[in-house]
C-alpha cells in the first residue's frame, strides 16, 4: 500500500508577488500563483508600466474580478456620483481597494496615460479614494474601471463624500487654529525674551510697558481663538456633568490670560503669556497628530454595498437585463451564474449548485443546493446557473440585519473610562482647592498677593505634560506596531487590549461548590478570555489536500479533469499537483463528482459513493474512506478507467504557526475559546491539534450567537474576538476589543480595533504585550506630569514661581514626556520582555518583516 | 528706541501676513492629503515621464 503524506513541491515564486506558485500552476515560462497576479502581470506589461516592481516596497498577490461594472454608467449611478464640469469633463469619486504603497498609487495614477479618454486620476492615498476626471464623449466610467480592477484595484462608488467633506471641514479648522498658535507662540516667545533680558539688563519702564502691551495683543486673541476646542469640549463635559481634561486645560489657559491682561492694563505683576503660547501650540500639535491616526470608519451602507454586488441580472419576459441593485423588488427573478455573488435574500426557483456560505456561517466546505432552498445574499455561487426569486433586499437580507446589527453593537461598546480623563477628574478638584487655600492663607497679608499666588498656581499647574502624556505614548506605539504589521486603530483599542489583570472573580456565595468553578491557572489569575474563529483565523480557510492514499501518479490525471472547475474541491486538487495532458468530454455532477477523459483514459474524481457507482470496487478504498473520515478529512476517490486508484483527504490545513501563538497567549494569562460557525466535530480536533480542551471547543455557532458567546462572556472579564469573516465581525463589535487577521473581509477589518496585516497570528500576542507597554508608558508619563505639577504648585502656593522659572519648567516636563514615551518598550523589535516564549516574539518579528 | 515702536508693529504685520499665508493654503486644499505627495515626489526619481497614449494602450 502506497501511503504518502503529501510533500511541498518544489519552489517556484509567482512572477508578480513573489509568493510560492502551487505545483498546477508552474508553466515554463513566467508563473504566477493566481489568475489575480497573471491578469494584473499581464496589464501591467501591455501598458509599459513595469516601473511598478522598482517602485513597490511590498508585494502581495493581486485580486482581480471580472465584473463589467456597467452599472457605474447607469444615468441613475451618474445622477448622484458623477459631476460634469463646464469643460464637458466628468468628475466622479471611486473607492480603490487594495491600496498598498507607493507603486500602487503610482499605477492608479498613470491610467489617463493607458486609457484615451481620461484626463486625470488623483488618488487620496488615506483614503483610499481616487478622483477620476474622463471625457464622456470619448470613454466611460465602466472603461476607467474596468482597467482599475484588471490592475488589481478593484473599484466601489465613494460613498462617505457627505462625511470626507465635513471632516475635512473639521481637519482644516484645527489646522489653522495650530498655524495661529504656532505663529502667536513665536512671536510672544521673542517678546518674552526681550523683556526676560530687560529683567537683567535693566530697561526703561516705558519699552517694558510697550512689549508688554504687544505680547497681549498678539496673545489674547490669537491665543483665545486657537484655544476655542478646549474651551468648547470643556464646557460640553461641564454640561454633560463630567470632568475631562480639557476642563484644567481651559482654566489654566483662561486664567493665563485674563491675569495676564489685567496686569498688562494695570501695569503691574508678572504675565504667562510665553509659557501659555507654548502649551496651547504644543497641545493642538498633540491634537492634531491624533487625528490624523484616527482611521477611516465606514458607514453601515457603505459595508453593506461592499459585501453584497451593486447590479444584479433580472430576468424579465424578454430576457436577463443588468439592472442596478437598487431596482430590484422582493418577488422579482434573478440569474446569478456560476462565480457570482448571490446578491438577495431567496429562494431557488431554477437550477441547483454549490454556494460558498463561509461569509455568513464559517462554514469551510460547500453547501449544495437545490431548487426550493434559501439563498442569502453575500454568499458565492460556485458551480451552477441558478434563478433566485428575491424575498429580501438591501438592508432586509440577513446579511443587512448582521451589518445593523453591528453599528449597533459598536456604538453601544461603551467607550472606556480614559485613565488620563479619571485623572484629570482628581486633578481639577485638588488644583481648585489649592487655589482656593492658597488664596484663603496669602491674604492674611495681603489680597494682591493672595490672587497673584492663587493665580500663578492655576497657570503653571494647566497640565500640558498630562494632556501629552497619552497621545505622545500611543503615537509611538502605533508607529512602531505599524511598521510591524500591525495596525491599531488608536488609543483607545491599545486601552482595551490592554486589561489590568485581575483576580479569579471570587463568588460570595459558594453554596456550589469548588467544582462548578472553572478550572484556572490561580497562580497568575487570568486576565480575560479570547475567542478565536476557527476557519480563516487558525486555519488556512480553504480546502486542500492534506492526505493520500494510494496511487500518487493519479494527482496529474484528477487535476487535469478538474482544471477547468471552479469548485473548492476542485481548486484544492488543481493546486495539489500539475495537470498532466488536457481532460476532453469533462462532466460535472453537482456535489457528486466530475469524470472526463485524459489520454483517452475514464478519469472519475468524487465522493467515495459516486465513484463506487461507476467503478469496480476494492475493500482497501473503504478502509481509505472510512480513515479520513475518521479524520475529519473529506474523502475523494479518484478511479482510472473504473478501477478506483487512490483516495484524497481534504481538509482545511491548520496555519503554521497557530499553536505557537495559542501558547504564547496561554502564557500572557488569557482564556482561550474556539467558537466556529464549522462543524462541533471538526472543531474540536483542530483544537486538540493545538492544545485546546475539548470543553473550550464550540461549533456549529451562528454569527448571532458568538456576538452572544461574546456578550455573555464579557460578564466576566474583558473579551477579545479574533477573526477574519462577517460572520464574526458582531461578535468583535460586541467583544471588548476585536483583533481581524490578515485576508480578512473588509467589514471584519472595519469593525476591528486591530488589523494584524502581516499573515502570522503569533503577531496577537506581540499585540497584547505591545498594548500592555504602551498603558504602562501612559502611567510613567502621567506620573512624569504630576510630579512636575506637584512640584510646580507647592512652588506658586510658597510664592517663589516666577514666569521665566515656568518658561523653563514647562517645556521641560513635555520634554520628559517625549522622551519617555520615546523610551518605550512597546512594539520595539528586542520584543519587550514577557511571559510568554521568547520564540513566539521572534517568529512574530519574522512574520512581520 | 523710537525705532522700536515702528519696527515691532512692523514685525508682527509680517508675521499676521504669514499666517494668513497658511490659512489661505489650507482653505484651498493644499494641505488636505498629506499623505500621498510624499509618495508622488517618487515618480519622476523612477524616470516615468508620461508616455504618448499610443503604446499599444489603446486595444486594451
Amino acid at each position: 500500500m502506497t501511503v504518502a503524506q503529501v510533500a511541498e513541491v518544489a519552489e517556484v515564486a509567482c512572477a508578480h508577488c513573489g509568493l510560492p506558485v502551487p505545483a498546477g500552476r508552474i508553466t515554463s515560462e513566467r508563473s504566477f500563483c493566481c489568475t489575480g497576479c497573471e491578469i494584473v502581470a499581464q496589464t501591467i506589461a501591455a501598458h509599459g508600466l513595469e516601473q511598478f516592481y522598482a517602485l513597490r516596497d511590498e508585494a502581495a498577490p493581486a485580486r482581480t474580478t471580472d465584473r463589467g461594472y456597467g452599472e457605474l454608467d447607469d444615468p441613475a449611478f451618474h445622477e448622484v456620483h458623477v459631476t460634469v464640469g463646464a469643460d464637458g469633463l466628468a468628475r466622479a469619486a471611486l473607492y480603490l481597494e487594495d491600496l498598498r504603497c507607493t507603486a500602487c498609487v503610482w499605477l492608479v495614477e498613470s491610467a489617463p496615460r493607458c486609457l484615451p479618454g481620461v484626463v486625470d486620476v488623483r488618488v487620496d492615498f488615506g483614503r483610499a479614494r481616487a478622483d477620476v476626471t474622463w471625457d464622456p464623449r470619448a470613454t466611460q466610467l465602466s472603461a476607467v474601471a474596468r482597467y482599475l480592477d484588471r490592475i488589481g484595484h478593484a473599484p466601489h462608488p465613494y460613498r462617505g463624500l457627505d462625511r470626507d467633506g465635513q471632516r475635512r471641514r473639521e481637519d482644516r479648522a484645527l489646522l489653522i487654529k495650530l498655524g495661529v498658535a504656532g505663529a502667536a507662540m513665536g512671536n510672544i516667545m521673542l517678546l518674552a525674551i526681550a523683556l526676560y533680558a530687560g529683567l537683567f539688563g535693566g530697561m526703561s519702564g516705558e519699552d517694558t510697558s510697550f512689549f508688554r502691551w504687544a505680547s497681549m495683543l498678539v496673545a489674547v486673541p490669537a491665543l483665545g481663538y486657537a484655544a476655542t476646542p478646549f474651551f468648547r469640549t470643556a464646557l460640553g463635559a461641564l454640561r454633560a456633568g463630567r470632568l475631562h481634561l480639557d476642563l484644567p486645560l481651559s482654566i489654566g489657559i483662561l486664567a493665563g490670560l485674563g491675569w495676564g491682561a489685567a496686569n498688562v492694563i494695570r501695569g503691574v505683576g508678572e504675565i504667562y503669556f510665553d509659557s501659555l503660547g507654548m502649551l496651547v501650540f504644543l497641545l493642538l500639535l498633540s491634537r492634531w497628530v491624533v487625528l490624523r491616526h484616527q482611521r477611516r470608519a465606514a458607514s453601515a451602507a457603505e459595508l453593506l454595498l461592499a459585501l453584497t454586488p451593486s447590479r444584479a441580472r433580472r430576468v424579465d419576459a424578454g430576457g436577463p437585463v443588468d439592472v442596478p441593485i437598487e431596482a430590484i423588488v422582493p418577488g422579482d427573478r434573478l440569474s446569478v451564474l456560476a462565480g457570482e455573488v448571490i446578491p438577495v435574500d431567496g429562494m431557488i426557483v431554477e437550477g441547483r449548485s454549490a454556494l460558498d456560505v463561509g461569509l455568513l456561517t464559517g462554514e469551510s466546505r460547500p453547501v449544495d443546493v437545490t431548487v426550493g432552498d434559501r439563498v442569502h445574499a453575500g454568499t458565492a455561487n460556485l458551480a451552477g446557473p441558478l434563478v433566485v426569486e428575491a424575498t429580501a433586499v438591501g438592508e432586509a437580507t440577513r446579511v443587512g440585519a448582521l451589518v445593523a446589527s453591528i453599528e449597533a453593537l459598536s456604538t453601544r461598546k461603551a467607550p472606556i473610562e480614559r485613565l488620563v480623563d479619571r485623572v484629570a477628574g482628581r486633578f481639577v478638584v485638588i488644583v481648585t482647592l489649592a487655589a482656593a487655600l492658597t488664596f484663603a492663607a496669602w491674604s492674611f497679608i495681603s489680597v494682591e498677593l493672595a490672587a497673584e499666588h492663587a493665580m500663578a498656581l492655576l497657570i503653571v499647574t494647566c497640565p500640558c505634560a498630562l494632556a501629552l502624556a497619552t497621545p505622545l505614548a500611543v503615537t509611538v506605539a502605533l508607529g512602531r506596531a505599524a511598521r510591524r504589521g500591525v495596525l491599531v486603530k488608536g488609543a483607545d483599542a491599545l486601552e482595551r487590549l490592554a486589561p489590568v489583570r485581575r483576580r479569579p472573580a471570587r463568588p460570595l456565595f459558594r453554596d456550589n461548590g469548588p467544582e462548578s468553578t472553572p478550572p484556572r491557572d490561580t497562580s497568575r489569575g487570568t486576565v480575560g478570555t479570547i475567542f478565536l474563529d476557527k476557519t480563516g483565523t487558525l486555519t488556512a480557510g480553504r480546502l486542500a489536500v492534506v492526505s493520500w492514499r494510494g496511487d500518487l501518479d493519479a494527482a496529474g490525471l484528477a487535476a487535469a479533469v478538474e482544471a477547468g472547475s471552479g469548485h473548492p474541491i476542485a481548486r484544492a486538487l488543481v493546486a495539489h499537483a500539475a495537470p498532466r495532458g488536457t481532460a476532453i468530454d469533462v462532466r460535472e455532477e453537482l456535489g457528486r463528482g466530475i469524470t472526463g477523459l485524459v489520454h483517452g483514459r475514464r478519469v472519475d474524481v468524487g465522493s467515495p459513493a459516486w465513484v463506487r457507482a461507476r467503478a469496480a470496487w476494492r475493500v482497501v478504498i473503504t478502509d481509505w474512506t472510512a480513515e479520513l473520515a475518521e479524520r475529519g478529512e473529506t474523502p475523494i476517490a479518484i478511479a482510472v478507467d473504473g478501477v478506483p486508484v487512490a483516495v484524497v483527504g481534504l481538509a482545511d490545513p491548520i496555519r503554521d504557526d497557530a499553536a505557537e501563538a495559542i501558547a504564547a497567549l496561554r502564557g500572557l494569562g488569557w482564556t482561550i475559546e474556539l467558537l466556529s460557525g464549522d462543524d462541533e466535530r471538526v472543531v474540536r480536533r483542530v483544537g486538540a491539534a493545538l492544545g485546546v480542551p475539548s470543553a473550550s471547543c464550540h461549533g456549529g455557532v451562528s454569527p448571532e450567537a458568538k456576538a452572544a458567546a461574546v456578550t455573555a462572556a464579557r460578564a466576566h472579564g474583558p473579551v477579545v474576538m479574533v477573526g477574519d469573516g462577517v460572520n464574526d465581525a458582531a461578535a468583535m463589535a460586541a467583544a471588548t476589543a476585536g483583533i481581524a487577521v490578515s485576508g480578512s473581509a473588509e467589514i471584519a477589518i472595519d469593525v476591528a480595533d486591530v488589523y494584524l496585516r502581516s499573515p502570522s497570528i503569533t503577531s496577537i500576542a506581540t499585540t497584547m504585550t505591545g498594548a500592555r507597554e504602551t498603558v504602562a508608558t501612559i502611567r510613567r508619563n502621567l506620573g512624569f506630569s504630576l510630579v512636575y505639577n506637584v512640584c510646580a504648585g507647592l512652588l506658586a502656593v510658597t510664592g517663589v514661581i516666577h514666569p521665566l522659572l515656568a518658561a523653563i519648567v514647562m517645556p521641560l516636563s513635555s520634554l520628559t514626556v517625549l522622551a519617555s514615551s520615546l523610551r518605550s518598550r512597546a512594539f520595539r523589535h528586542d520584543g519587550g520582555r514577557t511571559d510568554a516564549g521568547a520564540g513566539a516574539i521572534a517568529a512574530a518579528d519574522r512574520g512581520a518583516r | 528706541m523710537n525705532a522700536l515702536y515702528v519696527v515691532l508693529p512692523l514685525a508682527l504685520l509680517v508675521a499676521a501676513g504669514a499666517v494668513a499665508a497658511f490659512v489661505w493654503c489650507v482653505r484651498s486644499g493644499q494641505l488636505d492629503d498629506v499623505d500621498t505627495p510624499p509618495r508622488r515626489i517618487l515618480f519622476e526619481d523612477v524616470g516615468v515621464n508620461p508616455r504618448p497614449h499610443e503604446d499599444g494602450a489603446r486595444s486594451a
